[in-house]
């Protein structure tokens, strides 16, 4: 789409949270990431960090949880309490939520529905 | 993130549900908020507006008079005909097909023609669950309103997804608690449980009532709007924690 644009080059760190009951992502796993995302780093018992570039829609970010944990059923959302809809951009998040340099994203394995 | 720790202690007993009052003080505020940032960053979205039902005093119907309504809202879903959606579209239709309960195969023709469909929106307090509800109906620019298969077209995948495999405990069809009319709803189970979730890192420790419902409202309405398809401004969010 904006493929384009100079923000093509960007990378947004992501901090990946576990909530509740969720398990935490094993570090090896992401050696085997390709395109976006890059090597992570084990940074504490309940998060880790990726690197997403920032052209990617947050659906990009919720695909990548679900293929790490093998869940279809998953809950992501901001530090700053709401749940962003997968169609927004990496780099729009960031530039709005964004702390120290990084986006702190949480992830849960509860669903509202069903 | 600094005050995470504390404010998640002090929710830890908090059951994720608003009181009434909360919830009417947390849609105004909502309200008045979605109208500045509409104006504030050009979305040409309807806004929201207080619906004020009084109950004649002896029958003690609803414990919040009125609910919240946004009515009109165009779902950009249905009006883009883009090569991506309409092949995603018949995907779902010939998979549909080959399944036992399926839909009559000359409504592949007719739904080539997409049409706009136009959405109203309700916010209603559920006095047995404790929070908010979504209501809404589709209808066409004719006034016809939409059924449920209809509907089910203008809905992001993930919840099509979610429809199939419950059925009876994500939309149904309800009586509309104050129009008396049957709408569809979004089941609040599990409502409490998200919210506990959603809350657990905010600053709600702030004493602000007012801040507080309105966070509420607004983390509440970023999870539901995506189930409908009903896109909210990236600024409500924003603003909230600052």
């Amino acid at each position: 789409m904006a493929s384009e644009s100079p923000s093509a080059v960007r990378k947004v760190v992501i901090h990946l949270r576990a909530t509740g009951d969720a398990p935490i992502l094993k570090q090896q796993k992401f050696k085997k990431i390709k395109d976006g995302f890059v090597l992570g780093t084990f940074i504490s018992k309940k998060s880790s960090v990726i690197l997403v570039s920032g052209t990617d829609r947050f659906a990009s970010v919720i695909d990548f949880l679900r293929r790490q944990l093998h869940k279809e059923t998953l809950f992501v959302y901001i530090n700053s309490a709401f749940s962003p809809n997968p169609d927004e951009s990496v780099i729009d998040l960031y530039n709005n939520f964004g702390i120290d340099g990084k986006l702190v994203v949480n992830y849960a394995c509860s669903m509202a529905w069903g | 993130m600094m005050n995470s720790e504390k404010s998640e202690v002090g929710l830890s007993k908090w059951d994720g549900t608003i009181s009434p009052d909360k919830f009417q003080q947390g849609a105004l505020a909502f309200a008045e908020k979605w109208k500045t940032v509409c104006v504030a960053h050009d979305h040409d979205l309807p806004n929201w507006s207080w619906v004020s039902c009084l109950n004649p005093h002896f029958l003690n119907l609803h414990q919040v008079d009125g609910y919240l309504s946004l009515e009109k809202m165009c779902i950009l879903r249905s009006d883009k005909i883009d090569g991506e959606t309409s092949d995603l579209v018949m995907e779902e239709e010939l998979n549909c097909l080959e399944s036992e309960d399926c839909t009559d195969p000359a409504s592949l023709v007719q739904q080539a023609a997409q049409q706009v469909h136009y959405y109203d929106f309700h916010i209603v307090y559920s006095s047995s669950y404790r929070i908010p509800v979504l209501y809404f109906r589709g209808y066409n620019s004719d006034g016809q309103t939409l059924k449920l298969d209809q509907i089910e077209r203008d809905l992001p995948p993930s919840s099509v997804e979610v429809l199939t495999e419950s059925k009876w405990t994500f939309i149904t069809q309800q009586e509309h608690p104050y129009l008396n009319r049957p709408w569809y709803t979004l089941h609040p189970c599990g409502t409490n449980e998200l919210m506990k979730l959603l809350m657990s890192n905010t600053c709600l420790s702030e004493d602000e009532d007012k801040v507080e419902a309105e966070c509420f409202f607004i983390a509440w309405l970023s999870v539901v709007s995506q189930v409908v398809g009903l896109r909210m401004p990236l600024q409500m969010a924003v603003l909230q924690h600052n």
